[in-house]
């Protein structure tokens, strides 16, 4: 499988930036953003991710939000949101703005790869099938 | 010991004496109620019927009165008038007398025994006749008595006769000294000073015999007085003639009217009227007449419809009174069941709000402890040959370990917090119990717990949401395993209610709880699972949440030292249920 794009957006640098290291160790390339304003900085600079992980609750614009504004941004891009707050209708919302999945801190590494994994064939064969 | 907690026992926060408190002030308050009602019907029944009663008893006494008084009046006007015209017939006679006949002629013994048995024959009552000079001296005298000669001029009666010309005297013994009275009348002798007086008296028993022939049923007595209330006839009651009448009254000029009623020993009505030209006042009396005795039966019988009236309606008030009060006392203990009842699910629902928030708050620092820990694993496993490696591996474990303990109870939290619809199929209890069980078949053989079904088989389907259910009966079932511990069993029996329910009882021979635990069980956070990684006390108050939002309601039993048992009844369709 090839290398792929991570972005990570978390209020919780710590645990962004920490989570976005062990990915790297899995061989997974990522970037980290604070919120929105700089997740959509990153994507302006050219770097696409394949995958962004988001966090729910942010000062500012809140997952949800953001998720919507990302997906202006491309509309190809797979996003699980990970979150400390679980809800189900936050999920059923998500889910209806093109949410990939919805995981709940603290999360297995295992299952977060797994989940990128999943998500990341998914853009790619929905990519594949767009250029057949 | 068994504890059947009905829905209000589940939900009990208050100690015991504050409780007992309330129950006593309730207690007082209901009594208050309950005789409150008690004295306003009463008011309301009996105001009425006192009123009612009251006014028939003054009305018919007053009628009754007026009658008596009428009688009373009729009669002693009509007895008047037949002694004013035996008077008037009696004074005729012999006005007519003394202007037909001479001195001369009257002075005459034989004349005068003559007229006088003339007169006689006509007027009944008549003793004698005799004539007086203008000295006052009587100079002739037809009669019984020997009383020629005798000297009237200082005689109250000579000298009203002078003055009047015509007088009916007051009754009086006389020289004779037999009670009588007198008829006057003067007479002027042409050429002659001074006026004789021709005078005729009349025995008391004459006016005594016509006032008994004018006596009746409606009236008790008659009898005359004087001015002075000197008795001129003898009365059953006041005493001999010349006694005094007591009863002393305004004088009576005309017509005949009531003087006075007496309630001392009985009803006494009287009435007078003057006896027009004499001095004296004729008296009827009546005491306790046909009028009074039918009064006093009309009295009596209303008194004992009254009293009988007031005794039904008391015992019907009392009544009435007392299922009111009982009818009020259900609706306000089913209205505070409800209000427990929402005050719990009120609490659960901040308790969720509040572990919502606490779960959120956690979970961050939990995710970056984790995520540090397993990056340290990661970079430890790429340099094998770091010193201590396995021991550092053990302690990074360890940590994860711990992470996801954590981990467990926040979401448990969460998942308690979760405001899930209620999804309604069509539900086999008996199929979500097998399945449920087989989650827990492995747990319970390898802890040796047997357990039995007594799966009703033809029992109806349900209304209901699965997931939900499943988590119920897996939460229940599992909290036994948990309360058995090793070796025993459980024993789960469906069963059909009537009115549209089902009962599921889930009993395990575990060690049973006692009364204070049993209160507080469905309260969060509680727990009586001891020790580490056991319990955060949530199970039991999500299970009852679960329940109550599946509209059906759960109860246990249980005894020390004999196990648990907890009853989980839903109604078949909780949609008509709720309609």
């Amino acid at each position: 499988m090839a290398e792929i794009k991570v972005l990570i957006v978390d209020d919780e640098t710590e645990f962004a930036a920490t989570l976005a290291e062990r990915l790297e160790l899995r061989r997974m390339r990522t970037r980290v953003a604070g919120g929105a304003d700089e997740a959509l900085a990153i994507m302006g600079e050219g770097w696409r991710p394949d995958v962004v992980l988001l966090d729910l609750k942010m000062p500012g614009l809140d997952g949800l939000q953001t998720l919507t504004l990302l997906k202006q941004q491309d509309s190809a891009l797979e996003v699980i949101l990970v979150s400390g707050h679980g809800s189900t209708s936050t999920g059923m919302e998500g889910m209806q703005k093109g949410l990939f999945d919805y995981l709940l801190k603290p999360v297995d590494i295992g299952v977060v790869v797994e989940k990128i994994e999943q998500a990341y064939l998914k853009k790619t064969g929905s990519a594949q099938r767009g250029k057949d | 010991m068994i504890f059947r907690l009905p829905k209000i026992e589940k939900v009990l926060f208050e100690g015991r004496t504050s409780r007992h408190r309330q129950n006593l002030s309730a207690e007082g308050r209901y009594r208050h109620l309950r005789r409150s009602l008690l004295v306003t019907m009463l008011l309301i029944t009996l105001i009425p019927l006192a009123g009612t009663s009251l006014l028939s008893f003054f009305q018919y006494r007053q009628l009754i009165r007026q009658e008596a008084i009428n009688n009373l009046q009729w009669h002693g006007e009509s007895t008047q008038r037949s002694l004013e015209v035996f008077l008037d017939k009696l004074k005729n006679a012999l006005v007519v007398t003394a202007n037909s006949y001479p001195v001369g002629d009257l002075v005459q013994q034989k004349n005068l025994d003559r007229i006088f048995t003339e007169l006689k024959n006509d007027h009944r009552g008549l003793v004698d006749l005799s004539l007086i000079n203008p000295e006052g001296i009587q100079v002739a005298y037809a009669g019984p008595y020997n009383l020629l000669g005798k000297n009237y001029r200082g005689s109250a009666w000579y000298n009203q006769a002078l003055a009047r010309k015509v007088f009916v005297s007051d009754v009086f013994t006389g020289y004779r000294n037999v009670p009588h009275f007198v008829i006057a009348v003067t007479k002027k002798e042409p050429g002659q000073n001074g006026y004789w007086v021709v005078r005729a008296s009349i025995d008391t028993r004459t006016l005594e015999d016509f006032l008994a022939s004018a006596w009746a049923e409606q009236i008790d007595e008659l009898f005359l007085i004087n001015q002075e209330n000197i008795l001129q006839t003898s009365s059953w009651h006041w005493g001999r003639t010349g006694e005094t009448f007591p009863i002393t009254f305004s004088p009576i000029r005309k017509g005949f009217n009531l003087i006075s009623e007496q309630s001392n020993n009985g009803k006494v009505l009287r009435a007078a009227g003057a006896v027009v030209g004499t001095t004296w006042t004729l008296v009827v009396e009546q005491r306790d007449n046909a009028e009074q005795k039918s009064w006093h039966s009309f009295r009596d019988q209303l008194v004992i419809i009254f009293v009988i009236t007031v005794l039904a309606a008391g015992v019907l008030i009392i009544n009435i009174s007392n299922a009111l009060a009982a009818k009020i006392r259900a609706a306000d203990e089913d209205r505070e069941l409800f209000l427990k009842d929402q005050e719990h699910t009120n609490k659960l629902a901040s308790i969720g709000r509040l572990a919502a928030g606490v779960a959120h708050e956690i979970n961050n620092p939990l995710a970056i402890i984790n995520e540090k820990a397993g990056l340290l694993k990661d970079i430890l496993k790429l340099t094998r040959d770091f010193p201590h490696h396995d021991k550092f591996i053990t302690q990074l474990t360890a940590l994860e370990s711990a992470v996801e303990r954590a981990r467990a109870i926040t979401h448990r939290l969460l998942g308690f917090a979760r405001r899930m619809d209620v999804s309604l199929k069509s539900v086999q209890l008996n199929e979500i119990i097998r399945e449920v069980l087989g989650f827990l078949e492995k747990e319970a053989l390898y802890r040796n717990i047997k357990l039995e079904l007594h799966l009703l088989r033809d029992l109806p389907p349900i209304k209901s949401d699965p997931g939900q259910l499943q988590q119920v009966l897996l939460n229940i079932i599992n909290n036994a395993i948990d309360a058995i511990d090793k070796d025993g069993n459980i024993r789960i029996t469906t069963q059909q209610l009537t009115a549209g329910r089902v009962q599921v009882d889930i009993r395990d021979d575990g060690p049973g709880m006692p009364h204070h635990i049993l209160q507080n069980i469905f309260e969060p956070f509680f727990s009586t699972k001891l020790g580490e990684g056991h319990g955060t006390g949530l199970g039991l108050s999500i299970t009852y949440g679960l329940v109550k939002k599946l509209g059906g309601e759960i109860y246990v039993e249980s005894d020390e030292g004999l196990g648990t048992t907890f009853s989980l009844v839903f109604p078949i369709d909780q949609q008509q249920e709720r309609g």
